[in-house]
């Protein structure tokens, strides 16, 4: 059975969410690239709006969606705001929140994931640290258990939305890791936290957070913390004491999905603005500048990409949706990391693509402030460096999961006892 | 408090194409509530969150858009939805579909507010409401910009060429209302996952006993203002040209 698809459900809810990111995010998505931060009002108006925790069950205070829907809504956003300061917001509050809501504890979910849905809250992801984010199993961070607590010391750096959880009202964390008692190079040593730095409104002792400064996508922050002594109750512990490594890289695959939604949301924006343009922009005796093969097969080759990325990212959404949002899965969590590789690794790369086109059809107007391209371009070219992994790691992935990981071994590391 | 409120499916005006004669190209078009009627609609569900108005939505027609315009109102807050499946709704005439809502209004009600769009997106005839107040004796509020219920009475703005009209009327009463009235709520994921579940109950016309006499639609034209294209030089003269400008412009009877 091939089905290309959308349900009626799913074209009402992409309808409703283009409708409220026309209202009240695209009018908006300049300022909150230029002043560097989203409104509060506007996050909560998500939350009520029911733009975050999408896929995760109702019981938990989420929508009940499936990832699908969590990609279209990030999709729209980034449409609407081209910079995907907001669709990164709400795809790191859709994706981590339900890998939290597949591993976590009873009690941790009940707790956290309503507030995230509402707004009230942001839930993202803590694993790079300043010595290299690719090298998961390289982690420095240590949580040591005494008695019924984690003891936790160590250093995240790149990590959004660093500086959202202390504005917010509720705060918020991370789907957090950290190597279990000792500091060796291991997979098997990894344990995972909902890591929560500021909860119910007060920031926690032991936890100094940094903002850094970027060069896109300036509504959501992007810093660093420092954890010294920093206690984490043993319900918040994700999983199985080390099976933390196993986990992240499934939660990876979810948020890796939406990233990639993320950017084709971008990516049509510009194409849509191309599209006005090169049928408007006339020259050489009134002809648009469309007429010219040397643009128009360009942007036909572009638009074509575009379109077979965005089938990777739904592809790769419908299959998470089969494997853990259903009760009779069709597939196993590490069937997901080939197709949602190939996702990540298309949709960025061609976004990028396409911005570099698209700015220098717009001549000398597009390399101005004024015209915005930039933003987009800026903004998304974050997913090429790394976020939610680099893509060399994506193609790592692939050719492994291709050609065999024996063949491919270019990490040749011992596991540390 | 018993409310309806009749939506009809129109075309999305803003996915609209055009061939290269300028004509529309219908057959592709996204078929959608109307504007105004999505306004109506929101009246309706902000009556019932005030005044505890049971709401019921109504539209006629049979395809399959037909029924999810009744979800997208049930999405929105309406109570009960109920179609009225007469084959080729299109081309019913205006007092075919005013007798069958009033018809309605026996059958399920009688209502005490009916709301209406003040005009369709796509016909903007304009007048289901005015022949269903008459048809019913109900009072007619209509095109109105503004609407409140306060004392028993509905209040409205209406905004015409000549000025504002202040109105106001006790139940029952129909009402138009206009795509500026309101900005309409967008439904959540939630509400639009509910509104697949809830009944939508079917009534053919001749249940109410009306016979859907066809008005056959023969042809849809468009009217065209001719276009005039007026050149002026403001290559040398820049003030020059701005007062010819003006002046034609003048003549032409357009300021
Ligand atoms: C805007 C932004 C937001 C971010 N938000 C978060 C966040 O919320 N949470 C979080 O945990 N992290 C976040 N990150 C960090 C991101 O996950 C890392 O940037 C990414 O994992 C890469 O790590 P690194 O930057 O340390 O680069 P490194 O791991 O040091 O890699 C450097 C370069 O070497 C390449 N490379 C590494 N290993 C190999 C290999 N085996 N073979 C070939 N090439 C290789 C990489 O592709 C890269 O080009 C964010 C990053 C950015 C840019």
């Amino acid at each position: 059975m091939v089905n290309f698809e959308f349900s009626e459900d799913e074209i009402r809810f992409r309808d409703s969410v283009r409708e409220f990111a026309k209202r009240y995010i695209e009018p908006k998505w300049v300022e909150i690239d230029e002043k560097g931060r989203i409104p509060l009002d506007l996050i909560k108006k998500m939350g009520e709006q029911g733009l975050f925790a999408i896929p995760v069950p109702e019981e938990y205070g989420g929508m009940g969606g499936t990832m699908v829907m969590a990609a279209i809504a990030v999709e729209e956003i980034a449409y609407h705001d081209p910079s995907v300061a907001v669709a990164v917001y709400a795809l790191l509050n859709n994706g981590w929140p339900l890998a939290l809501a597949l591993f976590g504890q009873e009690e941790a979910k009940m707790e956290i994931l309503p507030k995230v849905a509402s707004g009230d809250a942001f839930f993202g992801i803590a694993s790079t640290e300043p010595q290299g984010g690719s090298d998961v199993a390289g982690i420095k961070t240590v949580a040591k258990k005494v008695g019924d607590k984690w003891i936790v010391n160590g250093e995240k750096s790149y990590i959004s939305g660093v500086r959202e959880i202390q504005e917010l009202p509720e705060g918020g964390g991370f789907f957090f890791i950290a190597k279990t008692e000792k500091a060796v190079w291991s997979h098997k040593r990894i344990t995972a936290f909902a890591l929560l730095p500021k909860w119910n409104g007060k920031i926690k002792p032991g936890w100094k957070p940094t903002v850094f400064e970027e060069i896109g996508r300036h509504g959501i922050s992007t810093g660093g913390f420092t954890l010294e002594n920093f206690e984490i109750e043993d319900k918040y512990r994700i999983g199985e004491v080390n099976k933390g490594f196993y986990l992240v890289l499934q939660g990876f695959n979810i948020a890796r999905t939406l990233v990639a939604a993320a950017t084709i949301g971008s990516a049509r924006w510009a194409l849509d603005r191309a599209k006005e343009w090169l049928t408007t922009r006339k020259l050489f005796q009134g002809r648009p500048i469309a007429s010219f093969e040397g643009i128009s097969f360009k942007f036909a080759e572009l638009y074509t990409e575009l379109e077979a990325a965005r089938y990777f990212v739904y592809k790769a959404a419908w299959m998470i949706d089969n494997t853990y949002l259903t009760k009779d899965p069709k597939f196993k969590p590490y069937d997901l990391n080939l197709p949602v590789a190939m996702a990540k690794l298309k949709a960025p790369e061609v976004t990028t693509r396409i911005y570099e086109e698209v700015l220098k059809w717009f001549g000398a107007y597009g390399y101005t402030k004024d015209c915005n391209l930039y933003r987009g371009w800026l903004g998304t070219f974050s997913y090429t460096i790394g976020a939610e992994g680099a893509q060399n790691i994506m193609r790592y992935i692939i050719a492994r999961d291709v050609l065999g990981s024996e063949a491919v071994r270019n990490v040749w590391v011992k596991e540390e006892e | 408090m018993k409310a309806l409120v009749a939506i009809k499916l129109t075309y999305d005006v803003n996915q609209i194409k055009f061939d290269k004669e300028g004509n529309p190209i219908l057959d592709s078009c996204p078929k959608v509530m109307g504007e105004a009627d999505k306004c109506a609609v929101e009246e309706a569900v902000r009556l019932k969150e005030r005044a505890g108005a049971e709401v019921t939505a109504v539209t006629i027609g049979s395809s399959k858009e037909h029924y999810r315009i009744l979800r997208d109102a049930y999405a929105m807050g309406v109570d009960k939805a109920v179609i009225v499946k007469a084959e080729n709704s299109e081309k019913l005439d205006a007092l075919t579909i005013a007798r069958i809502l009033a018809s309605l209004n026996q059958r399920l009600g009688p209502f005490d507010v009916i709301f209406v769009g003040s005009g369709a997106s796509d016909t903007h005839s304009s007048v289901i409401g005015p022949m269903l107040a008459s048809l019913l004796g109900y009072k007619l509020l209509a095109n109105s910009d503004k609407i409140s219920f306060e004392d028993g009475k509905f209040k409205v703005v209406s905004t015409l060429e000549d000025g504002q009209y202040r109105m106001e009327a006790s139940p029952p009463v129909v009402i138009t209302v206009t795509s500026e009235a309101n900005e309409p709520r967008i439904p959540t994921i939630k509400d639009i996952l509910r509104s697949k579940k809830k009944p939508i109950e079917e009534i053919s016309p001749s249940d109410l006993g009306i016979e859907t006499r066809e008005v056959t639609l023969r042809n849809l034209t468009r009217y065209v203002v001719p276009r005039k294209r007026i050149k002026i030089d403001a290559t040398e003269n820049v003030e020059e040209a701005v007062e010819k400008l003006l002046k034609m412009l003048e003549e032409e009877g357009v300021i």
